[in-house]
């Protein structure tokens, strides 16, 4: 089966000489949720703008379900790949929410029934149903952010993604991009996230991929990558593993990257045991 | 100061020797300077107007009879085309005059030397912040543009589709300047901008002797030459 | 001397709906409190009018008093309360006046506001890159400088004022794990040695727990809950409320409901550096 995304040796030197990757081999399987981790500066904003081509490489090649990005453009890769940007205010102009979010479909050809259809069910997921008619700029920050989200979502595109999404977020937004996530995967789509929230990494990705000065540093599931083993490499970074895979470590409780797994563990055990 | 005086003769003189004689000090000037390699942008950038020019003088000289050829209904004359050479000259002695202005001073030597000489701190604080924030606003224009075509908007292409594409660009560029702005209100306020006292000077610039006569003598030379036009002195060949 | 909202009521001019009702909150010097609550809570709100920015310099309708060592903040002209309050906004870039080609100039630019001899704003200048350990930053160009290096010489420039009280809205929010560390360190210390009195919002509960004694959660625009940090961040009603309990908290409350009891303080042993 052909990958969702495949990134062969990609290199990427910007016009002015400075290197944001090198040597990044990367295969993303359809239905992956991956997490991409780093600093800022770490290159995972010019990793992602590799996906639909706003950026090409300028070393190796990018496959997007098997097809080289060069020389096609963003338009084209929109219908595949839809990418949710951090700040939402560069991307909203509409004067209501419900046209803001059906302007990606519509760049992608869809009229009628089938517009709404997918701006209503972009709405819901995003929990805005009705704020449909609401103009975005009297929303809040965290509203605006799913918003622009699921402005993206209703593209309904293979693979989707999200730059940032928990940023600026209250409880009931992490929770909601949380819900979208886990949405996305159940319906076989595949989902890269940009993200600092390691605790949003480990309970809501199969994968999490750490990024430094351009390089892939470490590449596992949450349960290798935020194992005590791999401390060093994340402190080299200044990343921190989730609380519970602190706690579970210090018990002697092997790799417990959520609190599920801890507790799990604790069970196991019979006891919490000394810290 | 000796640029913004090469940039009024640029603008004042017209003819073959004027023209020439300001490129050939501009050229000088730069060179002292040691910018002429930085320049060559700014040539490029009068490349639409020159060929605008060329092409507008040589084949529509009104009145001209000494046709040089004929493409379609236009023709080209002899006395449109010198016209055109001579006009851009004139641009090409123009521009290059305000890229040495450009290159050579600072800024923040400006709003130094501006603000030493009474300009109020309102003032000075819109200039120095219209010259910063260019770039900043540059670098947000393009990540609009990205999170646009991300979302399938078509930059390529006809016309109409270009105008269509423009509200989604201007939306959010329009949006968060003024959010930003009511933010950066309160954040100046929070920061004494409207203390009624005189700003603490911090640097003074240095102005010797020599800089004194250039700069009176640029000035007497400008009045000069605009006396000489508008007399009709000054007619060279 | 503290920084004191009484029955603080506050609407913002156009609008009918009050954003803040009854508000009463104190913040003593050289104190933490912090404030909690879901995105749409008033929390900005609390920070421009705890600051004098509202309705001072945004307008709109305060009912109640604002109180900064015993004078009313709708007394004080904006440049008199710069000096006595600061206010650090989420976003470090829109603070920074955008003129000055380096940091040390732009920590210099409020001391320069007030018309201050040289000497002393050299001397400000340079006790606010030493307070944040910035001193490295000076020559830099203010626009291209890390997101938490930004904001922390945004934190330096108000600092540079002397403010007794700092307001901070979420000023972590736009930051990665290093900056956030760097700017949280950094208030700790100021709370600790300079004695200023600080109020700051925060979506990371974590960083509440570690900086704050006492803290205060909104809910549309109302006190929910206040009291100590440990005992609001413990409360069941939390993440009701729009807040993300600690982690700890989360892991004690989990572990409970599988029958197994965990002493938080054992729980807290286990974040702590290990002994060598």
């Amino acid at each position: 089966m052909t990958d969702a995304v495949e990134f062969e040796s990609v290199g990427f030197v910007y016009p002015d000489g400075t290197r944001a990757l090198a040597e990044v081999s990367l295969r993303v399987p359809a239905g992956q949720r991956l997490a991409i981790i780093g600093q800022n500066g770490s290159g995972k904003s010019t990793l992602v703008r590799q996906l639909n081509g706003l950026l090409q490489p300028t070393e190796g090649r990018v496959l997007v379900e098997g097809r080289d990005t060069r020389g096609r453009h963003v338009a084209e890769l929109a219908a595949t790949v839809g990418l949710a940007f951090q700040n939402p205010d560069r991307q909203i102009f509409a004067g209501r929410v419900r046209r803001e979010v059906e302007f990606g479909p519509r760049n992608l050809g869809l009229r009628g029934r089938a517009l709404d259809d997918a701006a209503t069910r972009a709405l819901d997921a995003a929990g805005m149903a009705d704020q449909a008619e609401s103009n975005p700029y009297d929303l809040g920050y965290s509203r605006r952010k799913l918003l622009a989200i699921a402005s993206i979502l209703a593209m309904g595109t293979p693979i989707v993604v999200l730059d940032e999404p928990t940023t600026g977020q209250d409880a009931a937004g992490v929770e909601r991009v949380r819900r979208i996530v886990a949405d996305l995967a159940a319906a076989g789509r595949t989902v890269l996230a940009v993200s600092h929230d390691m605790r949003f990494v480990a309970d809501s990705f199969d994968r999490a991929v750490v990024l430094r000065a351009g390089r892939i540093v470490l590449d596992g599931t949450p349960d290798e990558g935020f194992a005590e083993a791999s401390w060093p490499v994340l402190a080299s970074t200044f990343l921190e593993p989730p609380v519970a895979a602190r706690v579970g470590a210090r018990m002697g409780m092997g790799s417990t990257p959520t609190v599920a797994a801890l507790v799990e563990a604790m069970k196991a055990r019979g006891s919490a045991g000394p810290i | 100061m000796i640029a913004v005086t090469e940039a009024g003769f640029a603008f004042l003189v017209r003819g073959w020797t004027g023209p020439l004689v300001v490129l050939a000090l501009v050229l000088a000037t730069a060179l002292v300077a040691g910018v002429s390699r930085r320049m060559l942008p700014f040539v490029l950038a009068t490349l639409p107007l020159v060929l605008s020019i060329m092409l507008i003088n040589t084949f529509l000289f009104p009145g001209a009879h000494d046709p040089i050829g004929t493409i379609g209904p236009f023709t080209a004359t002899w006395t449109g085309l010198l016209a055109a050479l001579q006009a851009t000259l004139r641009v090409v002695a123009f521009a290059l005059s305000v890229a040495v202005f450009a290159l050579t001073t600072d800024t923040d030597d400006l709003l130094t030397d501006l603000e030493q000489r009474g300009l109020g701190r309102r003032a000075e604080f819109v200039i120095g912040a219209a010259v910063r924030t260019v770039p900043r606003m540059i670098e947000r224009a393009g990540e609009i543009v990205d999170a646009q075509r991300a979302r399938g908007l078509d930059t390529q292409g006809g016309p109409i589709r270009r105008v269509r594409g423009v509200l989604p660009l201007a939306g959010p560029m329009i949006s968060s300047s003024l959010g930003e702005v009511e933010e950066r209100t309160m954040a100046l306020e929070a920061r004494a901008f409207t203390a009624p006292t005189r700003r603490t000077a911090i640097r003074h610039l240095p102005d010797s002797l020599g800089q004194r006569v250039v700069r009176w003598g640029s000035f007497a030379a400008v009045v000069l030459v605009v006396a000489a036009t508008f007399g009709g002195w000054l007619s060279l060949p | 001397m503290a920084l004191v909202l009484s029955g603080v009521s506050y609407r913002y001019a156009g609008t009918q709906k009050p954003v803040l009702h009854g508000i009463d909150l104190r913040v003593e010097r050289g104190e933490v409190v912090g404030v909690a609550g879901a995105s749409d809570a008033g929390k900005s709100t609390l920070c421009l009018v705890a600051a004098g920015l509202a309705p001072g310099t945004v307008g709109g309708t305060l009912a109640g008093s604002v109180e900064i060592d015993s004078e009313a903040t709708t007394s004080l002209k904006p440049f008199e309360l710069a000096q006595r309050c600061g206010m650090l906004f989420q976003n470090s870039v829109t603070q920074l006046s955008g003129t000055s080609r380096s940091v040390w100039e732009e920590i210099a630019f409020g001391p320069r506001n007030l018309g201050l001899p040289l000497a002393e704003v050299v001397e400000r200048v340079e006790a606010g890159l030493a307070a944040l350990r910035i001193e490295a930053l000076a020559s830099r160009d203010p626009l291209r400088v890390s997101g938490g290096q930004a904001q922390l010489v945004a934190l330096a420039s108000v600092l540079a004022l002397r403010p007794a009280y700092l307001v901070l809205d979420e000023p972590t929010s736009q930051l990665d794990p290093e900056g956030t560390q760097l700017v949280g360190d950094a208030l700790a210390g100021l709370a600790g040695t300079a004695g200023t009195g600080i109020l700051i919002v925060e979506h990371k509960t974590d960083l509440l727990a570690r900086l704050t004694q006492r803290m205060l959660v909104l809910d549309d625009g109302r006190v929910a809950l206040a009291g100590a940090t440990e005992a609001v961040l413990a409360d069941p009603t939390l993440r009701a409320l729009g807040v993300e309990p600690p982690s700890l908290v989360t892991i004690g409350r989990e572990a409970a409901t599988a029958g197994i009891h965990l002493d938080p303080a054992d729980l807290a042993m286990a974040l702590a550096p290990r002994r060598a």
